[in-house]
């Protein structure tokens, strides 16, 4: 009865807001796992795997006899407490792809008990003339709790807590969602949606760990469930942005999922790209492609799992991506879930 | 009286970016109006108020500390919809890249900071400033234009929170501490006698040039000054000999333009009543509201009392109340010992 309400009433947004809140650092996903465990009780047969990668599978109508896997990673971007120094500061090293440029002056949480911290360094105006010429590296920055010793510290911060950004889910502008870790919590909301309705066929889901730092858990999850096509959903790079020449773009806000071809570490099954399209046009929903060969996914990890998979991925434009603030379009989400469904069942009936 | 961490909220809550204070004059008025007649000037937006009764045998005493706060001014809309902003004073390009803004337009909007993608920058370790920037509002030029307009504020908006023991993080507490230790000096000599007349001043402007001091000091016309401003706390990587500490007391400022009568006098009373205090020297004029009030008319004799603030310009400033509620001590016995300064 309790799944039936969760069923109806937590729409994508509120989930994407509740997921965004938790912090959940590469290596440090516990929190989220156990929220998403938490909703898929009675929903759908699952278990973690030993990394802490959860293995879900839902039964649908019938069985196309193929095993398609669909995949999101938990994690987000952040930072780890790599030292305490004399003065009760934080050294940190940041976890994950992280532009220092976007660290300098943040609140942060620091561990399980979300102690709050901000980063600085020296004030700007006793800065050298050299140091002003350039940003702010992580060599130069630490987190001030409040205190003035490592042993005052030391009673509520350890080396190897995890550092997340502070950040306020925020709605704005022309239907823009800002927040930290939509990379890739959007991911997540999209596919427990897909876990909460009725699926044609039956489909693992993974939601895996370690992908910031190297596209891990998603290596393990596509080894257990050895899987014959699989569909990553995430969120990529948008650089829709006067700051970006046109050819730089990389793909754009409310043009619609981003369905890759080839990127850093995968080259994309090309009838599945192909399909993918298709099932945009057959749905009457926008789809772009990037422009660019860059970022990357845990395709990667998956599409040479054991003989090789066949894989495609559904991105959501994100701008900021990996910042405290990333930036994506309630539209483009909507649909990324719905030609994420009508994917699935195509994959399944190819 | 409210206590600080409440009154410090109320006043860094507010907006008062230079030159459009309004926000933060209203929250710092209503506080004041406890103490004495308030009074906003309608030009240039600095809050005065007299303090308990005036006596013309006495001399009078300007307490100042700014009310504004840096922050940005939104100075043209791009066909994207995009904002350009300029600096309103010396705000920390370090802190600015994918920082969530408030633009204050015909309603308060949200923005983010554009951060540009590292790998499609041709250096991205150049330091920012502001007029590298682009604010993004999420919605095309025509509609931007409707509800933004050239002129308009932008601030980054960080709430005050505490940290450890008595510290506090906020935005604005360069110079919201300072207006916070006036209130509560103003508190600590209701109904008690003072030896001076004593007005407050909030002065606009302090950021973009101390133009609020200069104007606001001719309007007083005291005969001596306590400017209140926060100054630099030790940081990591800095040097203890260019900084206080946070949490050490009130820094007392010694400087060729400051009274050297008022300087000695404040050491005196810190150390005859038991306030912990730091001094800091400085060789000519202080970069405060001191350098202007010093000069007004034919002079004023002016004292620096700074409180001790990490991070300064940042969306991450921190300060310690009790360097607040010392900072507010020092001036209160001060007022009360005898007013012949040179005595």
């Amino acid at each position: 009865m309790r799944n039936f309400w969760k069923a109806q009433v937590i729409s994508m947004l509120d989930e994407l807001k509740t997921l965004c809140g938790i912090n959940g650092i590469s290596g440090d996903e516990v929190t989220v796992a156990d929220y998403i465990c938490s909703q898929l009780d009675g929903i759908a047969e699952y278990k973690k795997d030993n990394l802490g990668s959860i293995i879900a599978f839902k039964k649908g109508r019938r069985t196309s006899g193929k095993r398609v896997m669909v995949s999101a990673h938990m994690d987000e971007v952040g930072m780890i407490v790599t030292y305490i120094n004399a003065d009760g500061t934080l050294k940190i090293s940041p976890v994950g792809g992280i532009d220092p440029r976007a660290v300098f002056g943040r609140r942060v949480e620091i561990g399980k008990n979300r102690i709050c911290g901000v980063i600085g360094g020296k004030a700007v105006h006793n800065l050298t003339a050299e140091e002003r010429k350039k940003s702010a590296p992580f060599e130069a920055m630490t987190v001030d709790v409040g205190t003035d010793s490592r042993e005052e510290t030391s009673k509520l911060v350890s080396p190897g807590d995890s550092v997340c950004f502070s950040s306020q889910f925020t709605e704005f502008g022309d239907g823009l969602l800002a927040s930290k870790a939509i990379d890739d919590r959007a991911g997540c909301a999209v596919m427990l949606k897909l876990i909460r309705d009725e699926l044609e066929y039956d489909t693992y889901f993974t939601f895996v760990v370690q992908e910031e730092i190297g596209l891990r858990g998603s290596a393990c999850a596509a080894y257990a469930v050895n899987p014959d096509a699989a569909l990553v959903l995430e969120a990529t790079t948008a650089a829709d942005v006067p700051s970006a020449s046109e050819e730089k773009r990389v793909c754009a806000l409310k043009k619609g999922p981003v369905v890759s071809f080839m990127d850093r570490h995968t080259i994309y099954d090309k009838e599945l790209y192909d399909l993918a399209f298709k099932t945009a046009e057959e749905l009457d929903i926008p789809c772009q492609t990037k422009s660019m060969v860059a970022g990357g996914n845990d395709a990667g990890a998956i599409h040479v799992s054991h003989g090789g998979v066949r894989t495609a991925a559904i991105s959501l434009p994100c701008r900021y991506l990996h910042t405290p603030y990333c930036v994506i379009a309630y539209e483009d989400l909507e649909n990324s879930y719905l030609l994420a469904k009508k994917f699935i069942d195509r994959i399944h009936e190819r | 009286m409210m206590d600080t961490v409440e009154i410090l909220s109320r006043l860094t809550d507010a907006c008062g970016v230079s030159g459009s204070e309004r926000q933060a004059a209203k929250a710092a008025a209503g506080l004041l109006k406890e103490y004495g007649e308030v009074k906003v000037c309608p030009v240039t937006g600095t809050v005065f108020c007299k303090a308990g009764s005036f006596d013309e045998a006495r001399p009078t005493i300007l307490l100042d500390a700014h009310i504004d706060e840096i922050g940005m001014i939104v100075t043209y809309i791009t066909d994207e919809g995009f904002l350009k902003a300029a600096a309103c004073g010396g705000i920390d390009g370090r802190a600015l890249l994918a920082q969530r803004v408030t633009v204050y337009g015909r309603e308060r909007l949200t923005g983010i900071v554009v951060s540009t993608p590292p790998h499609l920058e041709k250096d991205n370790t150049a330091a920012v400033s502001v007029d590298d920037i682009y604010i993004d509002v999420g919605m095309p030029k025509e509609r931007a234009e409707k509800l933004i307009r050239p002129g308009d504020r932008a601030l980054i908006e960080t709430g005050l929170n505490r940290l450890c023991g008595g510290r506090v993080t906020s935005k604005a507490l360069d110079n919201r501490a300072g207006a916070a230790v006036v209130l509560k000096t103003l508190e600590l000599i209701k109904n008690r006698k003072t030896a001076f007349n004593v007005c407050a001043m909030l002065s606009a402007q302090e950021e973009t040039g101390e133009r609020g001091a200069k104007t606001g000091a001719y309007t007083v016309n005291a005969d001596m000054a306590v400017v209140i401003d926060v100054s630099f706390a030790k940081t990591y990587g800095e040097q203890e000999e260019n900084c206080g500490v946070l949490g050490g007391g009130p820094m007392i400022g010694i400087a060729p333009s400051l009274s050297s009568a008022m300087s000695r006098r404040m050491i005196d009373i810190a150390k005859e009543k038991g306030i912990p205090y730091q001094l800091e020297v400085m060789s000519g004029t202080t970069g405060t509201n001191a350098d202007a009030i010093g000069v007004s008319r034919s002079g004023v004799m002016t004292v620096t009392v700074s409180v001790p603030e990490k991070h300064m310009h940042t969306p991450a400033e921190i300060v310690d109340i009790a360097d607040i509620e010392n900072s507010a001590a020092l001036i209160a016995e001060f007022l009360e010992s005898a007013g012949d300064i040179n005595a």
